[in-house]
């Protein structure tokens, strides 16, 4: 062993040394096929390692966020097409599948056979970019973008929404306001709120448009009474708060001030959409409402074809849902109304992660047409097929990085 | 040619293997590459000590002295920056780890050899937008970036951000090298307690690097896409949390601290031994303690936050951590001063500089544990008493020991001798110098003078002026260094093969080695065994008749 490595040492013309039917990729400074092979793959997967550490940043910020903002991560996630998604996941994992087989063929010499598992690895690899596309495309259509990007015209669920952009195109808002304008929102029963209707409307949490809630009138008092009429103003209660009115029956939030307001998507409060719940301490009671929303220049959009008189009867028993609904109906139902706040959260986590994976997707597909040219040469041998070897490893990786978004961010609940 | 090398030398040296410029430019040699970093690292330490001093002019008086608060701010930032992430990360590993590190595993190179040149170009690229960034109006957010103000900052933020992402990726690289090649490319007979303390140090190092620079790559990936597109991660005003980017930023900048110290601990253990002519004490302590140092840089990045709205069991916690960090240190301290006990020291210049080191580093790492404590840190934090705990383990630690192996292994890498008694007076330069420019930080420091002010009350000015006075001791000395290294490289004394009597294994490679180091594969003594070498008149060491080799062989495994 020390006799073939010093006449190795002393031939320092470099190539054509020591064994005569070994590759001509091993490299000078190697002992022989098997040590340049183990170093390689160590440092792969030393390589791996850092890939990892590169992402987890990522992974780090999405648990954080996730924790502290879980009512966006429960409404965006409807925004992201699951269908879409899955495909992908299916696409990569037997990618990864035709990239270990083509480890396999260069091990075994079979050129013909890693010729063809590389190129089917490769268009795997396009048709996840492809459809990455697609998705990417549809979102920046819609305005589901990241940071102050973030202006979708439709809910999460699908339905129409008002926002700063309205301008969307095919979108008609279903809504007519005017300035100022108080609706009086029927309780049916109290406080529960027409989901069909108020889908459309400024009056959910943290509307993004350009009205939103200024003023909730409530019109019953601590004990569910009717109070005679001297209705009160009152403001919406702290960002964060979670009402108590569950079973418990305790205030889980902060102390906001009380009384205080707040919607509920509890479908045992109101069965047909959410409703507006007034708090006092460890209370909540449906309230009968006025709600009345003030916009800001340049206002909203008038609808000139939507019938003024149809939008204005909301509350006025106007709803039409003759099948009682299923429970998660209800919930998809209120997943359609308008973000909650810094929804554009979500949005930069997910262009982050699935841009940066796209990234290494767009790399991988490039080593892997570099290693088919080569595959071509006929530059791989069992003696020398590292390449192969090492970018099937990376390649693993990027699959199952994937594989955590996937469910990460497309199949929350 | 030395003839003094241990076979009539047939190959030239690595100087002549190969001519050209081109040959350098597409170099795959790792002493090649080391050296065209040293020259790079040198650069950059010149143009950050430019820097420096202005911020130490400007200091000098109260009030404006010579530029106005934003230039002042440019002008600590482009030092900080510069000197962080151009000159200390990559000062050891890159330039002398990388020619030395295979040459003292009897290696021909590093195990990857082109991705060490790509390594050295990232280096590159990254340090000219470094100087872009400069060029483009500067940079003044300070090193590390702190959202919101770096997001919002009118200075050329993404130039420098971008260069920091390059640069990441360099010493990642670097670091990945270096590991396969621990593992793969000790020779026969050197099982992992018989590498040298430097060969562990590099290793641990690079786990370091492997393990953390990919979260500041990340988070100065988001940072440049938040300027860029605004995305918002950082953003508190699209709901974005800024002090994340402290978390992330110091979970990388923590551990760089290891990865700036260690190598320079790995240095001091081959120079204490050396000239101290005795087995290094406690080997194994030492190999340990620079790993347990690599891991436990991993839990203490808190301890920069305690004031940044962290919770008070985090703070807790982290403070506490911080403390085990003392204890593999004061290990290697310990080990080093028990080294010297009863040695027969020989003052030559490299160990001026690790006396030098040993004392700076006890200094620098006490005040680290004051600063860890939570009491304490609540009256320092941004404070000029951090200023004087980060110099005294970056600048007095680290940079003295990269020049304290410069000098050490310059014989070696260059075949030729520098002017000792030149080295011998810059390197006490250096020490006055750096201890009047930081000594008085601790005192206006503890005295509440902040850090990062380009105005101060004038009780503080007799500190700014003894400091400012130091910055140019130590500035003069460095020049004068690198003028008298640059001829002696031009047309020094030739060098012994083994001119400090050394054990490794790079002395026993011919004198400048040759392009794969070796002529013959390197015989393993034991190591730090010095009863066995003795002092010719010509100034090399050579083994004495009879000695006994450990095992002979260079096949590696
Ligand atoms: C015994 C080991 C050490 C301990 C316990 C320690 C502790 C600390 C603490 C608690 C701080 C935060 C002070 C503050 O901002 O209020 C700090 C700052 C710092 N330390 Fe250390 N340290 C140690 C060693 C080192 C080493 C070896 C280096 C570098 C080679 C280093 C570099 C720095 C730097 C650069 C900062 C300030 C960063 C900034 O805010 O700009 N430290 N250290
Ligand atoms: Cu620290």
């Amino acid at each position: 062993m020390s006799q073939s490595d010093k006449d190795k040492h002393d031939d320092h013309g470099g190539h054509g040394h020591g064994h005569a039917n070994q590759s001509r990729f091993i490299q000078h400074h190697y002992d022989d096929a098997q040590h340049q092979f183990d170093s390689g793959k160590l440092g792969i997967w030393l390589f791996l390692v850092q890939e990892v550490l590169f992402f987890s940043a990522l992974f780090v910020a999405y648990i954080l966020y996730r924790h502290h903002r879980p009512e966006i991560y429960s409404y965006a996630h409807h925004y992201l097409d699951v269908k879409m998604g899955a495909i992908n996941t299916a696409v990569l994992i037997f990618s990864s599948l035709t990239a270990a087989w083509a480890v396999r063929c260069a091990q075994l010499g079979q050129r013909k056979g890693l010729i063809l598992t590389l190129s089917i690895t490769i268009v795997c690899a396009v048709a996840f970019l492809v459809i990455k596309y697609q998705e990417y495309s549809h979102k920046i259509h819609e305005g589901i973008l990241f940071g102050e990007k973030f202006d979708p015209c439709v809910s999460s669920g699908g339905g129409p929404l008002v926002t700063k952009r309205n301008l969307c195109e095919g979108i008609k808002s279903s809504v007519v306001f005017d300035r100022g304008a108080t609706y009086s929102v029927a309780t049916q029963p109290t406080g529960c709120l027409d989901a069909a209707k108020i889908d459309h409307s400024p009056l959910q949490p943290g509307i993004q448009a350009t009205c939103k809630v200024a003023e909730v009138k409530f019109t019953r008092d601590a004990k569910g009474n009717k109070t005679d009429g001297a209705a009160r103003d009152i403001e919406r209660c702290e960002e964060g708060y979670v009402g108590g009115h569950g079973a418990h029956g305790e205030a889980k939030g902060k102390g906001p001030k009380f009384p205080c307001w707040t919607f509920s998507a509890n479908p045992n409060i109101c069965p047909t959409g959410p409703a507006v719940l007034v708090h006092y301490g460890d209370e909540a009671v449906h309230a009968g409402v006025e709600i009345r929303p003030t916009c800001d220049a340049p206002g909203p959009v008038v609808n000139k074809e939507v019938d003024a008189a149809t939008t204005l009867a909301m509350g006025k028993g106007g709803t039409t849902h003759e099948m009682p609904k299923t429970k998660h109906e209800l919930q998809h139902e209120f997943s359609m109304g308008p973000p909650p706040p810094h929804t554009n959260m979500f949005f930069s986590i997910y262009f982050a992660m699935t841009g940066l994976h796209g990234i290494h997707v767009l790399v991988g597909i490039l080593v892997f047409l570099w290693l088919l040219f080569r595959a071509v040469r006929g530059d791989f041998t069992p003696d020398y097929f590292g390449p192969i070897d090492y970018a099937a490893l990376y390649w693993h990786i990027v699959d199952l990085i994937w594989i955590f978004l996937f469910p990460l961010l497309y199949l929350i609940h | 040619m030395s003839s003094t090398t241990a076979t009539p030398g047939h190959e030239p040296n690595y100087f002549h293997a190969k001519k050209g410029i081109k040959n350098w430019l597409y170099t795959v040699d790792h002493k090649r590459i080391g050296l065209m970093y040293l020259f790079g690292i040198l650069g950059a330490l010149l143009l950050g000590g430019f820097f420096a001093l202005l911020v130490r002019i400007e200091l000098f008086a109260p009030g404006l002295t010579i530029v106005g608060k934003d230039r002042y701010n440019e002008f600590f930032t482009l030092h900080g920056a510069v000197m962080v992430f151009l000159v200390i990360v990559p000062g050891i590993p890159a330039a002398l780890g990388n020619i030395m590190l295979p040459i003292q595993l009897g290696a021909p190179d590093v195990a990857f050899p082109k991705l060490n040149l790509a390594s050295f170009y990232l280096w590159c690229v990254g340090a000219l937008l470094m100087v872009y960034s400069i060029a483009n109006g500067g940079v003044d957010t300070g090193w590390t970036f702190y959202t919101p103000y770096s997001l919002h900052s009118a200075g050329s933020v993404w130039p420098a951000v971008l260069g920091v992402f390059l640069l990441g990726f360099s010493s990642i690289f670097t670091g990945l090298n270096f590991i396969v090649t621990v593992h793969k490319f000790r020779p026969q007979g050197m099982g992992w307690f018989q590498m040298p303390l430097n060969v562990w140090a590099l290793y641990s190092t690079a786990v370091v690097q492997v393990l953390a620079t990919p979260v500041l790559g990340i988070t100065v990936l988001l940072l440049f896409v938040e300027r860029t597109l605004h995305i918002g991660i950082f953003d508190p005003t699209l709901g974005g949390d800024p002090v994340l980017f402290q978390h992330f930023f110091w979970f990388y900048s923590h551990p760089a601290v290891y990865i700036m110290i260690l190598p320079a601990m790995g240095v001091i253990s081959e120079l204490m031994t050396t000239f101290s002519r005795k087995p290094i004490f406690g080997y194994r302590f030492i190999a340990y303690s620079s790993i347990s140092l690599a891991l436990l840089s991993f839990l203490v990045w808190g301890h920069h936050m305690f004031v940044s709205g962290q919770s008070k069991l985090a703070t807790m916690v982290f403070s506490a951590l911080t403390f085990s960090v003392g204890i593999p240190s004061a290990i290697k301290v310990f080990n080093w001063a028990a080294t010297l006990y009863k040695g027969d020291i020989r003052l030559k210049s490299p160990m001026y500089y690790a006396l030098s080191f040993l004392l700076l580093f006890t200094i620098g790492g006490l005040t680290g544990l004051f600063l860890g404590i939570l009491s304490v840190d609540v009256h320092l934090h941004d404070t000029y008493f951090v200023v004087a705990h980060f110099h005294y383990v970056m600048m007095g630690s680290t940079l003295v020991a990269f020049l304290g192996g410069l000098h050490y292994w310059f014989p070696k890498f260059t075949g030729k001798m520098y002017n000792e008694g030149l080295a011998k007076l810059c390197a006490v330069g250096v020490f006055l110098g750096f201890n009047l420019t930081f000594l008085p930080q601790f005192i206006m420091g503890s005295r509440g003078m902040p850090r990062r002010y380009w105005d101060y009350d004038s009780e503080f000015q007799i500190f700014h002026q003894l400091s400012t006075i130091g910055a140019f001791v130590l500035g003069i000395s460095i020049f004068i260094q690198v003028i008298y290294l640059g001829i002696a490289f031009k047309s020094g004394k030739k060098a012994p093969q083994n001119p400090w009597g050394a054990t490794t294994l790079e002395w026993q490679a011919p004198t400048p080695p040759t392009e794969f180091n070796f002529e013959v594969p390197p015989t393993l003594y034991e190591l730090y065994n010095y009863d066995d070498l003795e002092e010719q008149p010509d100034g090399n060491w050579v083994r004495k008749p009879g000695s006994q080799p450990a095992s002979t062989s260079s096949a590696h495994h």
